[in-house]
């Protein structure tokens, strides 16, 4: 049984998901990676995703006590580990 | 005299503190690059030491225009031998978010020789959440010194004032050395130390994130949305109402009082129909544009604008537009000129010429005093739907939302004939905490913004109600104004206004507000005292009734008043942020489209009605 962490992009993760940063996709410009590392995007740091308005809106995340919105081109482009499993909305 | 810089990036509380340090009214907006200019002033404490605000931003390697104009000043003026100190503000409870900026404004300063100290805000939020946080084992780690303050409650102040005023105590504490640091370096560092001392524990997000379910639910959210900018359009006529008839008796019964006192018939005629009547005209419409500033204040101080631009960036895409244009956008509801330098705040520079597009087609606070005479005109002031809704506010709602109809068709043609994917940016963008705004900085904003809308339209309303009381008032005395220069001026004009319904003294009125909108108010003032003669002091819309003006020629004038592009001003700052190809080509587009749509419109209701 591979109890390893399943990699996915942020964009498909869940509302009550968390996960942890591990790296950037090629289509993320230098600038835009190097100002979500800025935000606290770190490889290692856990990012949990808070909302999905809907009708593919910016999606909303919280990492290091502060809350972004990022859209499917950022967020699509920012690889995690899963952590942890869905919670419930509460 | 000795200037201090104050830095830190969005939502770190500087401009509070900004305003705590100097009393100065210096905006203090809730939404990332809201500080787009640089406000100064000199330190309440410290008189001879002028405090200087920056823009916001995020790091010292800028991605958008707002955040390159804010870094090429910081380097200007760190040059400069008259900048004594830097203060590097940082929000104690995201620290995170801060600590790379706070290491590469530590390395510039230590580049050019200024001392630095860092200002950790929000001490407040961490004592009521019984949290920690360590400045000494911060200003050992970073090798400057670390005041823990509080904008809100003013403490940590005196560290301050001892460290801006005495150069020995702002020395670095230790030998740390981050001249040399390359970013990738300064990065890590910032991690690690972020990691270090940041706060531990869920400052703000679970009683944010509660809201947020609200305010960004598919369904839930959109609904709020609109119902706040629906509560937002009516504001502005139900609340300023009771003032801006007070302002009306005030200036009628002001006027009546002073014109008999005036032995001189000429003097007391220009008194009457220039000042009270041109300049008093216009007068009576800025209790609006004090709730309209207010209202948008108040949005901006909560944290909604943040999410508002969320909601919209997905429907403003298809129009060319991002999530970001919808702070200038809104800001041009108030004034176009600040919306077009909030447009540096938009990453891309494609998207930053369509918000540019958009903006003057904005209902601002200049066409508000002739939508609303007009709107006064023909609607009563009745109210519907169990006395929820009034009609006035509702016209106003419909004029507007056509305003933004207009901006979002223009854009999307313009944008789908010039499609380019590649130039289009992503779309990061902080959502600060909910807070209660503080009511004494926003009245002072709305109060300010009312002085320098009376200050600066005043002047050329002035002006040009003198300019047309003097052609309307000779050469036969005032006696028939028909007769007069202006209206040998009107008539030579008033074939190009007949197709609308218009006659002569509505050509001369549209003809002055190309200096700024809200000069037809004034010149129509000016032009109906002159004629009214010794029932002078009614109010303008007694006036425009009496006129005998047709519905299809008061819809026409909304619609051109909506569209074209009648500022001044506001030609002269497009040509200076984008370009003057593109101010004379907006100017005359939409002066042509103006006219075609409000021909289209007087022809459609005159047939209706």
């Amino acid at each position: 049984m591979n109890n390893a962490p399943a990699a996915k992009a942020l964009w498909d993760l869940r509302p009550g998901e968390a996960a942890t940063v591990t790296g950037f996709g090629d289509k993320l410009p230098v600038s835009y990676q190097g100002r979500v590392m800025e935000f606290g995007f770190q490889p290692g740091a856990l990012v949990h995703c808070l909302l999905n308005p809907g009708f593919g809106a910016p999606r909303v995340y919280s990492i290091c006590n502060s809350v972004f919105s990022l859209d499917k081109e950022v967020a699509a482009a920012v690889f995690v580990a899963v952590s942890s499993p869905v919670e419930a909305e509460s | 005299m000795k200037r201090v810089l104050l830095l830190g990036s969005p939502n770190s509380g500087k401009s509070s503190l900004f305003n705590r340090l100097t009393g100065l009214s210096q905006r203090v907006a809730n939404y990332p690059g809201i500080t787009v200019d640089v406000a100064s002033g000199p330190m309440a404490s410290l008189p001879d030491i002028e405090l200087v605000d920056f823009p916001g931003t995020y790091s010292l390697e800028p991605i958008s225009g707002e955040e390159a104009i804010a870094v090429n000043f910081l380097n200007e003026a760190l040059a400069d031998d008259n900048v004594s100190h830097v203060l590097c503000v940082a929000d104690t409870t995201r620290l995170e978010k801060c600590m790379h900026f706070i290491l590469q404004v530590i390395r510039e300063c230590q580049h050019h020789q200024k001392p630095v100290t860092v200002l950790a805000n929000m001490s407040d939020v961490i004592r009521d959440n019984q949290l920690t946080f360590d400045p000494v084992g911060l200003s050992d780690a970073l090798g400057v010194p670390v005041i823990p303050v509080s904008a809100r409650d003013s403490q940590g102040f005196a560290p301050i004032i001892e460290c801006v005023a005495d150069g020995a105590t702002a020395q670095n504490t230790t030998d740390r050395n981050w001249r040399e640091a390359p970013n990738e370096i300064l990065r890590g560092t910032a991690q690690q130390l972020a990691a270090k001392f940041s706060p531990k524990g869920d400052v703000l997000i679970n009683s944010q994130l509660r809201l947020d379910r609200f305010f960004l639910s598919t369904a839930l959210g959109g609904l709020a949305f609109f119902f706040i900018m629906f509560l937002f359009f009516q504001s502005i006529f139900t609340w300023s109402a009771p003032v801006m008839d007070a302002v009306e008796s005030l200036v009628s019964g002001l006027g009546q009082l002073v014109v008999p006192l005036i032995p001189n018939q000429i003097i007391a005629d220009f008194v009457a129909d220039a000042l009270f009547g041109g300049v008093g005209a216009f007068l009576v419409f800025v209790p609006q544009i004090f709730v309209l500033t207010l209202v948008i204040g108040v949005m901006e101080d909560s944290g909604y604008l943040a999410r508002a631009a969320l909601i919209c960036h997905r429907p403003l895409r298809v129009f060319g537009l991002t999530g970001k244009s919808f702070i200038p956008l809104l800001s041009g509801v108030a004034c176009a000129i600040p919306a077009i330098y909030a447009a540096r705040s938009v990453d891309s520079p494609r998207q930053r010429m369509m918000t540019y597009l958009a903006i003057p087609l904005m209902p601002c606070s200049a066409r508000l005093p002739v939508y609303a005479l007009l709107i006064a005109t023909f609607i009563p002031k009745d109210t519907g739907l169990f006395g929820l809704v009034g009609w006035q506010g509702l016209a106003l709602f419909c004029i507007y939302f056509f305003g933004m109809l207009v901006a979002l068709l223009v854009t999307g043609l313009v944008s789908k004939a010039s499609k380019n994917k590649q130039t289009e940016q992503p779309f990061v963008l902080e959502l600060p905490p909910y807070r209660l705004p503080t009511a004494k900085p926003l009245l002072r904003n709305a109060w300010n913004r009312c002085q320098q809308f009376v200050t600066q339209a005043g002047k050329i309303i002035l002006a040009v109600t003198m300019v047309v009381w003097v052609l309307g008032y000779f050469p036969n005395g005032g006696a028939d104004l028909g007769q007069s220069w202006l209206g040998t001026l009107g008539h030579i004009v008033e074939p190009v206004f007949a197709p609308l319904g218009l006659d002569w003294r509505y050509g001369i009125a549209i003809l002055t507000s190309f200096l700024a909108r809200e000069v037809f108010v004034g010149t129509l003032g000016t032009i109906f005292g002159i004629e009214g003669s010794d029932e002078n002091m009614l109010p303008l819309v007694d006036h425009i009734q009496a006129s005998g003006l047709p519905l299809g020629s008061g819809i026409a004038l909304l619609v051109f008043f909506a569209v074209a592009l009648q500022c001044v001003s506001t030609v002269v700052i497009l040509a200076r942020e984008g370009s003057t190809r593109l101010a004379l080509s907006m100017l005359l587009s939409y002066l042509v489209g103006a006219y075609l749509l409000s021909l289209m419109a007087f022809q459609i209701v005159s047939l209706l009605f």
